[in-house]
């Protein structure tokens, strides 16, 4: 799909302005991106919009969306975005979110899935695992957070700044402030959410990358285990972001998933 | 003019790393070694107060090679009882990288009475690494800095016990024993880089500001703002709230003073202030403003500073007693700072003491048409 098919718009959430790109067709999926991601139509959302009408809002202090000094914690982010189906008139959707984006997915997940007609979460953080502690990306210079993200360096292509301009770097600086806002300590997890996923009633599936080495599989398990009746697929030739690194594959394994009668 | 000397207490090392904050292995620190670093950094403080300096300066930094006092106020402690008539110079306590701020309104209070009203309070916000070390969240920088301000300032001036309930910082009671000497409180200077908003903040509240390790240029242009600022509010900057810090060196002659500063003065800019890209500036520090006008007139690094540099630019002062005398004329004279903060190094304990002694007998003396107008009177309150 051209750039020109889709439709970029900026809409108002309870006083909140946001920029979103809607487009597809097919029942309504609400995708959350991660850092780094924001604004960014990509091949994965191509294919996901053959199923399905995709929304995919910048947070606010991301690409076109304003920063929202209010948002303090991960949970105004997630009542942000149950606000935003309230705005769209959504009364259930399909809920994707990755890396960070699935962090505020599960945050919502635990506040009202009654209104999740399913709920995807691609390599989510935002959990304490025993035994593992997030590398701390802001610390870290350009090569080495590729290698912590992308099992396929070349992926990482996908997420280049479009320039080296001033305008371009002091973006960059607000989208690292609004994450750093809400995730600098605790470093990419709520205390509070691990034992609260077992609130989640939607049907839950996790996929994650073999190679991830931001939060390992060794988190997968442990949502899975948390999240009643999660399915987990694995990804073999992908890193932290599975659907860069695998678009298609991921794609049709949220729409094989959402194609069962109870997701429907 | 008044002259503070000012120690960082560096550990100085050569090494390879990339960073000389937050990563450099601890490794690298022999305590034997630092053991006879702290006792002569102290006589060296000590030799100072002898030597008739007004102040002595020291401040806070955290897990790096370029300065090693975590806990500025611990190093104040012992001064307090070696000294009798220098100012303490804490410049300063970083107030956001504290969970606790209370805690540092006891600590300065008793360091004052201690000392028997001695004490200079600096507030810093910490430099970009400190955030690193501490873990404190920087988008929260500004904002803690400030709420951190207005309840040490409120603790020491009204009576306790009363309620404190900010964003930050929350307290039922607030009641410090004991309560500073000096009154309404001690000095409290704004060490800073020259942000707009630091400047603005410190020149509404009288508090002296403090140009660290800035060239000439950016000094002159930030006075103008603060003087400026100080107008604006209602009132004429006394000269005692301009204050620099910069090394100095001086020797017999300006060729082994050249010497000296290429072997030893160098070494802050080209290892202590050593930083991996990330530890620059960690998100939220600046604001999109002060963070615009540094990308459109980008700084160059410290690790690129050349001695010629840092000569021309008037980063150090460096020369004979003679050049040296000429070179202060400019910050005495034509910028109108008050107060000179410097730290010397002369390459070894002796050689810094032999330095000192110099500067002390031939550079001082020539500038002492106020020596007897105390510094702090009035100002920084």
């Amino acid at each position: 799909m051209a750039e020109t098919d889709l439709a970029r718009r900026t809409l108002t959430v309870r006083g909140t302005p946001i920029e979103m790109v809607t487009a597809g067709r097919g029942a309504p999926l609400l995708f959350l991106h991660g850092a780094g991601a924001a604004g960014r139509w990509l091949p994965f959302h191509e294919r996901l919009a053959e199923r399905f009408l995709v929304h995919l809002p910048c947070h606010p202090g991301h690409g076109g969306s304003p920063t929202a000094e209010w948002i303090e914690h991960i949970s105004d982010l997630a009542f942000h975005y149950l606000d935003l189906l309230d705005e769209l008139g959504l009364d259930r959707v399909h809920l994707v979110g990755a890396s960070f984006g699935g962090w505020i997915a599960a945050e919502m997940a635990t506040m009202a899935s009654p209104r999740l007609t399913s709920l995807t979460l691609i390599d989510p953080v935002g959990i304490k695992v025993e035994g593992w502690i997030y590398p701390f990306l802001f610390g870290m210079d350009i090569p080495e957070l590729v290698a912590t993200v992308f099992h396929d360096p070349a992926a990482a292509m996908a997420l280049m700044p479009r320039d080296q301009s001033v305008d371009t770097m002091i973006e960059l600086a607000r989208e690292r402030t609004a994450i750093a806002r809400v995730s600098w300590n605790p470093s990419l997890y709520n205390p509070l959410l691990r034992r609260r996923l077992g609130r989640i009633r939607a049907r839950t599936l996790l996929c994650w990358g073999e190679h991830d080495r931001l939060a390992p599989l060794t988190c997968a398990k442990t949502w899975q285990t948390e999240i009643p009746g999660a399915t987990l697929r694995v990804f073999s030739k992908s890193g932290h972001v599975p659907h860069l690194e695998e678009p298609d594959a991921v794609a049709d394994a949220i729409s094989e998933f959402c194609a069962h009668k109870d997701s429907r | 003019m008044k002259f503070y000397y000012f120690h960082l207490m560096p550990y100085p090392m050569d090494h390879a790393e990339p960073s000389s904050w937050v990563t450099l292995s601890n490794r690298h620190y022999d305590p034997a070694v630092g053991h006879t670093l702290y006792n002569q950094y102290l006589d060296q403080l000590e030799y100072a107060e002898q030597l008739g300096w007004d102040g002595l300066c020291v401040n806070e930094h955290h897990q790096n090679c370029y300065g090693t006092m975590p806990s500025p106020n611990v190093m104040a402690a012992m001064l307090v009882r070696r000294t009798r008539r220098a100012k303490i110079a804490i410049l300063g306590n970083g107030l956001p990288l504290r969970e606790n701020p209370l805690r540092l309104a006891e600590e300065i209070a008793m360091l004052d009475v201690a000392s028997g009203g001695r004490v200079i309070s600096g507030f810093v916000r910490g430099i970009s690494a400190e955030y690193f070390s501490t873990a404190v969240n920087p988008t929260h920088s500004r904002e803690r800095f400030y709420e951190a301000a207005e309840l040490i300032l409120k603790a020491w001036t009204e009576e306790g016990p009363f309620p404190f309930d900010g964003r930050f910082y929350r307290y039922p009671y607030v009641n410090p024993w004991p309560r500073p000497l000096q009154k309404p409180h001690p000095p409290v200077w704004c060490p800073s880089q020259g942000s707009n908003e630091t400047v603005e903040w410190a020149a509404k509240r009288r508090f002296p500001y403090l140009m660290v390790f800035t060239p000439i240029t950016r000094i002159a242009q930030i006075y103008g703002e603060y003087r400026e600022a100080c107008e604006r509010h209602g009132y004429t900057a006394s000269r005692y709230q301009l204050t620099v810090n910069l090394p100095i060196v001086v020797a017999e002659n300006d060729a082994k003073a050249d010497e000296m500063a290429r072997a030893h003065a160098m070494w802050i800019y080209h290892v202590g202030l050593r930083m991996a890209p990330p530890f620059w500036r960690p998100p939220g520090y600046l604001t999109e403003p002060s963070l615009r006008r540094v990308l459109d007139n980008p700084p160059k690094m410290p690790t690129e500073l050349s001695f010629e540099d840092l000569e021309a630019g008037g980063y150090i002062i460096c020369g004979s007693p003679a050049t040296v005398r000429d070179k202060l004329r400019i910050f005495s004279d034509e910028l109108r700072a008050g107060i000179v903060c410097s730290g010397m190094n002369g390459g070894s304990h002796e050689k810094t003491l032999e330095m000192m002694q110099l500067f002390a007998e031939e550079v001082m003396p020539h500038f002492r048409d106020d020596a007897h107008v105390d510094e702090t009177a009035g100002i920084g309150r």
